[in-house]
């Protein structure tokens, strides 16, 4: 009995193990792939006669030291991060608020509101990008990443009021109420109190401060053409290509240095992706 | 709950109510625990609704005035041109070509995301060791940013060294590099349009197998075992039980979905530019280069805007299911 227990248990692995191959296959290679390229010598990168999986010259780092030495690669780096650190600051300073009002002070309107908030977060930036161009050229920050500064809480607000929103609501409001029978104002106990324990959400917004403002491309290639002042995504794309000379290797290195650390957080953070979205649809 | 609310200090109005008894008969609405809450609520709000209302509502709006205006980059007063910009555009033949692409483009990646993501959903649903490790790798192209990974798919399909070719030429399935029988992807019209919604595909397929997963998760088993009391067949729980149910996350995912294919230009813009040959020329690109390159704003924010009929739907749908549920 307990042999064809095991015998079932195994075939329904085995079962489901060959149903994922392909998936899973499909979906990391190509990222395996870059990593590979990224390490090779450029003239291993050219061999037909060799297997292209695995290296037929030793392995180099060559194409990362072109990035800093021969691009403007770190200064895209430190732009990133800028506009990763801006943005989320604005993010946060408007979105935690505006959260915490439409879901805890009972607004007359707030539900229209919120809806109102999450539609503008499916205004697609193509629909946007123009008039944005002449706001931006307005406020003379053509080609500088201060641009990006303005433009990106444009989605990253909308979003993250839209989680911190669901967020707040599982607060206990009991914790609230002892706050103010204790003596708080109504700012001191969301300051004091509601904050405090609500660093979760605040860490979640950051996060996706960040990596939605890294998934743009649009918008910094219709703002931006000065390489200094690039972010990354678009200096590899833009800066590494000579009209028809590819430095595979600098590419793949300059996209994965930076993309697969945004990856893996964005991964550890999807689930909180996919309620933001769909918390729309259950409540 | 309103008397918890007050604020530290006893109201002094009430003091003075036991004096002056007609005061207190009309008690100041603006001076009351629940205006202030409003006031307090309201002014928590304003930050965030001026950014998006004078970000996205405002350049909305301007996006009209520019496609009705001759606006370009170099000469910043604009005239009003009436609809000259959208019946240029209509007339032209590349807007007709980069509206077919889109919609084939769309819907044929729309259709091949359901299919893949729904299968990848079942296996993902069922229990399995190392289901985490799977799900990490898995989603990898979703989250990865989308300018990044397509850079490694047009090594991957490059015309020369495309490790795709290579692989196909070991099995023997493809001819020798320089024949007709060598597919270039991204050179050949028709390939480059596949490649382009391929990779479109490989990017989204793992959201929506996790949007789909989402919702087949937040359905409680107590209604379907209801159901099953009930009566109900398979196909009778899954057609009026858990399709009802899960349909406004579906709906939402693939609204989301939709936006985002319907007006990404990374993937085009990096894999082809729109060519050969005006192949893969899709609405985004279009709007950018006539806009962005060609500095017409106009004209480009009247293409940009063609691409809100097309969305409308969708989202005036998803509106009405949003106002039906209760709060």
């Amino acid at each position: 009995m307990a042999r064809s227990a095991r015998e079932n248990a195994l075939r329904h692995h085995v079962l489901i193990y060959l149903g994922l191959t392909p998936f899973v296959v499909l979906a990391v290679f190509p990222i395996l792939w870059m990593a590979i390229t990224a390490i090779k010598q450029e003239a291993d990168l050219y061999r037909m006669d060799t297997i292209p999986f695995w290296f037929g010259m030793p392995p180099t780092l060559k194409n990362f030291a072109l990035l800093f030495n021969r691009t403007s690669y770190s200064d895209w780096i430190v732009n990133t991060m800028s506009i990763s650190f801006w943005v989320s600051l604005i993010t946060i300073l408007t979105a935690v608020p505006a959260g915490y009002a439409l879901a805890r002070l009972k607004l007359r309107g707030a539900e229209n509101l919120g809806i109102g908030i999450f539609m503008t977060y499916l205004v697609p930036p193509i629909i946007l990008f123009l008039p944005l161009s002449r706001v931006v050229s307005e406020l003379g920050l053509q080609d500088r990443w201060w641009s990006l500064v303005v433009v990106y809480p444009t989605f990253t607000i909308p979003f993250c009021t839209w989680l911190l929103m669901g967020f707040f609501k599982t607060v206990p409001f009991e914790i609230e109420e002892a706050a103010r029978v204790d003596g708080c104002g109504q700012l001191g106990a969301l300051l004091r109190v509601v904050l405090p324990v609500s660093w979760p959400g605040l860490i979640t917004a950051v996060i996706f401060s960040f990596t939605l403002s890294m998934q743009d491309f649009l918008y910094s290639l219709a703002f931006i053409s000065v390489s200094d002042n690039k972010p990354v995504p678009l200096g590899v794309a833009t800066e590494l290509i000579r009209g028809d000379v590819y430095f595979w290797g600098s590419l793949m290195a300059g996209a994965l240095l930076v993309g697969v650390p945004v990856a893996i957080v964005y991964n550890l953070f999807l689930d909180k992706f996919i309620s933001g979205i769909t918390g729309a649809a259950i409540k | 709950m309103d008397d918890l609310m007050a604020g530290r200090e006893p109201d002094p109005s009430a003091a003075l109510a036991l004096k002056v008894p007609v005061e207190a008969a009309k008690p100041r609405w603006w001076r009351s625990v629940t205006a202030r809450r409003y006031a307090f609520g309201y002014s928590l709000l304003t930050p965030a609704i001026l950014y998006v209302g004078l970000l996205v509502g405002v350049p909305f709006l301007f996006s009209l005035y520019l496609a009705l205006s001759d606006a370009s980059v170099g000469a910043p007063v604009a005239r009003f041109v009436g609809l000259e910009n959208f019946v240029a555009v209509v007339q032209s033949g590349t807007f007709w070509v980069a509206l077919r692409n889109s919609l084939i483009f769309t819907v044929g990646a729309a259709v091949c995301k359901g299919l893949l993501g729904t299968s990848l959903a079942f296996l993902l649903m069922q229990s399995f060791r190392g289901k985490k490790v799977v799900r990490v790798l898995v989603v990898m192209p979703f989250t990865i940013p989308i300018a990044v990974s397509t850079l490694g798919w047009k090594w991957m399909l490059d015309s020369q060294f495309s490790v795709i070719n290579w692989a196909l030429g070991q099995l023997h399935l493809i001819g020798a590099y320089g024949t007709d029988a060598w597919p270039v992807w991204l050179g050949q019209p028709r390939l480059a349009l596949a490649s382009v919604m391929f990779v479109n595909v490989w990017r989204s397929f793992p959201f929506s197998a996790i949007v789909l997963m989402a919702g087949l998760t937040s359905v409680p088993p107590e209604i379907i075992d209801a159901a099953k009391v009930d009566g109900a067949s398979f196909r009778q729980r899954f057609a009026k039980v858990i399709v009802p149910m899960i349909a406004p996350i579906l709906l939402i995912g693939a609204l989301f979905d939709t936006v985002f294919t319907l007006s990404d230009i990374s993937i085009v813009y990096l894999l082809t530019n729109g060519g050969p040959n005006g192949a893969t020329e899709i609405l985004p690109m279009l709007a950018y280069r006539v806009g962005i390159q060609a500095g017409a704003l106009g004209r480009g924010a009247a293409i940009s805007l063609f691409l809100f009929p097309l969305l409308l739907p969708a989202m005036i749908l998803l509106l009405r299911n949003l106002r039906r549920r209760e709060w």
